[in-house]
């Protein structure tokens, strides 16, 4: 009998942990919100609201704010695959929409199909090449990528500022951003009516691909062991584990400079000096939540992407402050974590 | 003279007040008790804005949200304020106060030009006004702030009361409008002194307090005894700076720009150079609600909500005969017959010149 009640406990142990980290988050942030002054109820269903109230705001809202936080995350995912510490989603994404947007402000007059694939190929080249001076740092002098990358991150931010500033302006020499994209570079709605672009299908579609190519092919399965254990893959004498990181760092910046272009050429139409808030940072939270899987970065991008759109509704619909829904976000994101954790915890203790 | 000229600040400021009260008024906007409602049909008029920074900044952004929050004290209406982070929100949040039944939505900055206008074409039913916008529809206007107006008089003041004729400008980002301010106050220093040298310096930063200061501090040292600022929240290092020079030196003084700052370093502030953010948005309001919102609203002098203000407690470091010159300054700019230079980074020639920011009848 007593040992019919543990194995009960045991049993429920698992869901029962990540639920009561979930509902205490929930009780936090709550209290925090009504500390503020602002109804709870109000604010979380503005939140809900504003991200899944309807299929438009779904598509329009949502899915285009986890564009960016997919591809980063995808990006991130990559390189953290081999053991490579990119922290410098952010300034490869620069450096891919500057790429994009010269090469496209540029050649007006090319064809829609033209331009497309040139756009996208400048912009992975700019963060691929954003990502070289890390790698060859990393490869030829052993200086840690963590910090390498993170510096570049500046020196694209600074680069953008003095672009927009000066070669990139408007060519009306004003404002500080660079003339609109010819409508030929710019990336249809998928679906008549929303925002959504082709973007988020570019992310699917590389999410996909990437899953395949990671479970299901050696290159996919070289990445993984240069990733988990360098030694061993040097000891099996099969390949060379410093080539795989390479690699995987090169693609790693490719796909962030995609993030950056697609961005451009799905929603601004323009590049400005602060087209990211930091999402190749964010990218980081992404990827991890998602423990590098790519298609669990899908669902992790959307849900990111919830959060910044239900927060816009916050503020809005709630009248909660922008401060007041960060501080909700991140606890939300621990929340996702604890959770996330509360359940590895109990299928490690299954096994 | 002196105090003339104060007085007629004094005016002008009530002016305003009386101004917006009977614009209030006018447009049939609830009575004193806030009993009317202003719109008979029903459900009151909703208003929305729009910043991409904190409404804590104490300058720009806060003087938006202000005009809101008196939008919604003073004719009872709704408002709702969202501060987006990425272009990608400008249009979520344009749609989204669009559908949700906001006639009214302000961008507070030329970054949301273009999704203002795309969220205009898709809902014809709802006004977007762009601060410093640069074009015009029938449900779209750009919100001109013509700040150099002020920044001219400054210069004459600075002009008037700088010994060693060299004149220092301290800005943040070298955006149009700032540099817009710094070529006006610079030909306002010409008209007093036309030997005087302009020193001006860009920090790249609205916040950063200890750039500003060091390049006052700079600017100082090359033998400026006079500096204006266009730093936005910064400006307390630039006070600061002149402060200090003036422990050295004896001799140094400082002008304010966006707000009345004449308050915030009292002794060593000369003037400011002032724009009314929450006025002009609450005139704006009340003008779209009487359906007269058209075109591209310009605020300069003549509209009193952009103004050179004399601090009242330095109002003899400015020469007598310089202050009669601002006065008239003021009058000939407000009447069209001077023209302060400007960088002209508005499509201004395309846009119309409907303009419900009028003076007021007196």
């Amino acid at each position: 009998m007593a040992q019919m009640g543990l194995r009960i406990a045991r049993a429920l142990q698992p869901v029962a942990q990540p639920v009561l980290a979930l509902a205490a988050t929930l009780a936090v942030a709550a209290a925090l919100l009504a500390l503020g002054g602002h109804s709870p109820a109000d604010a979380f269903g503005a939140l809900v609201q504003g991200a899944f109230g309807s299929w438009n705001r779904f598509l329009s809202f949502t899915l285009v704010q986890a564009t960016p936080l997919l591809l980063t995350g995808l990006a991130v995912a990559v390189a953290f695959r081999a053991g490579a510490w990119n922290i410098g989603a952010e300034g490869q994404l620069l450096a891919g929409a500057l790429a994009g947007v010269a090469l496209a402000i540029s050649w007006p007059e090319a064809s829609a199909l033209v331009l497309l694939a040139a756009t996208f190929a400048a912009a992975a080249a700019g963060g691929a090449a954003w990502a070289l001076v890390p790698i060859a740092m990393k490869t030829r002098m052993g200086v840690g990528e963590v910090i390498t990358t993170l510096l570049m991150n500046f020196v694209a931010l600074f680069l953008a500022q003095f672009l927009v500033q000066g070669p990139l302006r408007e060519s009306r020499g004003v404002f500080n951003m660079t003339d609109e994209i010819p409508a030929a570079a710019q990336l249809a709605p998928l679906f008549p009516g929303t925002r959504l672009h082709a973007g988020f299908l570019v992310g699917l579609l590389l999410a996909g691909g990437l899953w395949l190519y990671m479970s299901r092919t050696p290159g996919g399965f070289r990445v993984r062991v240069a990733g988990a254990s360098p030694r061993a893959a040097v000891a099996s004498g099969r390949f060379d584990p410093a080539r795989v990181v390479r690699w995987s760092f090169l693609a790693s910046g490719a796909i962030a400079g995609l993030a950056g272009w697609i961005q451009v050429a799905g929603v601004t139409g323009r590049m400005y000096e602060g087209l990211s808030p930091g999402w190749g940072y964010t990218a980081i939270a992404v990827a991890l939540l998602a423990r590098l899987h790519p298609g669990a970065i899908v669902i992790s991008a959307v849900v990111f992407g919830a959060l910044g759109a239900g927060g816009g509704a916050m503020q809005r619909d709630a009248g909660v402050p922008e401060a007041w829904v960060r501080g909700t976000e991140a606890l939300l994101i621990l929340a996702l974590l604890a959770v996330d954790r509360g359940f590895r915890a109990a299928s490690k203790g299954d096994s | 003279m002196i105090s003339g000229s104060t007085k007629q600040w004094r005016a002008q400021r009530h002016r305003i007040a009386c101004w917006t009260a009977t614009a209030v008024a006018a447009c049939g906007g609830p009575s004193a008790d806030g009993s009317d409602n202003p719109d008979p049909a029903g459900s009151s008029p909703s208003v929305a804005l729009l910043t991409s920074g904190p409404v804590s900044d104490a300058g720009w952004h806060a003087g938006a949200y202000e005009g809101l929050q008196r939008i919604g004290d003073s004719l009872g209406w709704r408002i709702s304020h969202q501060q987006t982070r990425t272009p990608a929100e400008f249009d979520e949040a344009f749609i989204s106060y669009a559908e949700a039944g906001y006639g009214l939505v302000f961008g507070h900055g030329f970054e949301y030009q273009d999704a203002a206008e795309r969220a205009a074409a898709q809902y014809p039913d709802a006004t977007f006004v762009v601060s410093s916008g640069s074009r015009a529809a029938a449900n779209l206007v750009p919100l001109i702030f013509r700040l150099e107006e002020a920044a001219y008089l400054a210069g004459m003041a600075a002009g008037g009361v700088s010994r060693a004729g060299v004149v220092g400008m301290v800005g943040g980002v070298e955006i149009p409008p700032a540099k817009g301010t710094f070529l006006a106050f610079g030909a306002g220093v010409a008209a007093v002194n036309p030997e005087a040298t302009v020193l001006e310096t860009f920090t790249g930063s609205w916040d950063d307090v200890a750039a500003a200061k060091e390049a006052a501090s700079a600017q100082l040292r090359r033998g400026a005894d006079v500096l204006i600022h266009n730093v936005d929240a910064a400006s307390f290092g630039v006070f600061q700076a002149v402060r200090e020079a003036r422990e050295q030196r004896g001799r140094a003084w400082a002008f304010g720009m966006n707000r009345d700052q004449n308050a915030v370093a009292p002794e060593v502030v000369v003037g400011s150079a002032v724009i009314d953010i929450p006025a002009l948005f609450l005139q704006a309001a009340v003008a779209w609600h009487e359906g007269s919102l058209r075109g591209a609203p310009r605020a300069g002098l003549a509209s009193g909500a952009v103004d050179f203000v004399p601090n009242p407690a330095l109002a003899d470091v400015v020469p007598a005969d310089v202050e009669a010159r601002i006065a008239q300054a003021r009058r000939d700019i407000a009447s069209g017959a001077l023209e302060v230079p400007r960088i002209r980074y508005l499509e201004e020639d395309t846009l119309p010149a409907a303009s419900p920011v009028q003076p007021p009848p007196n």
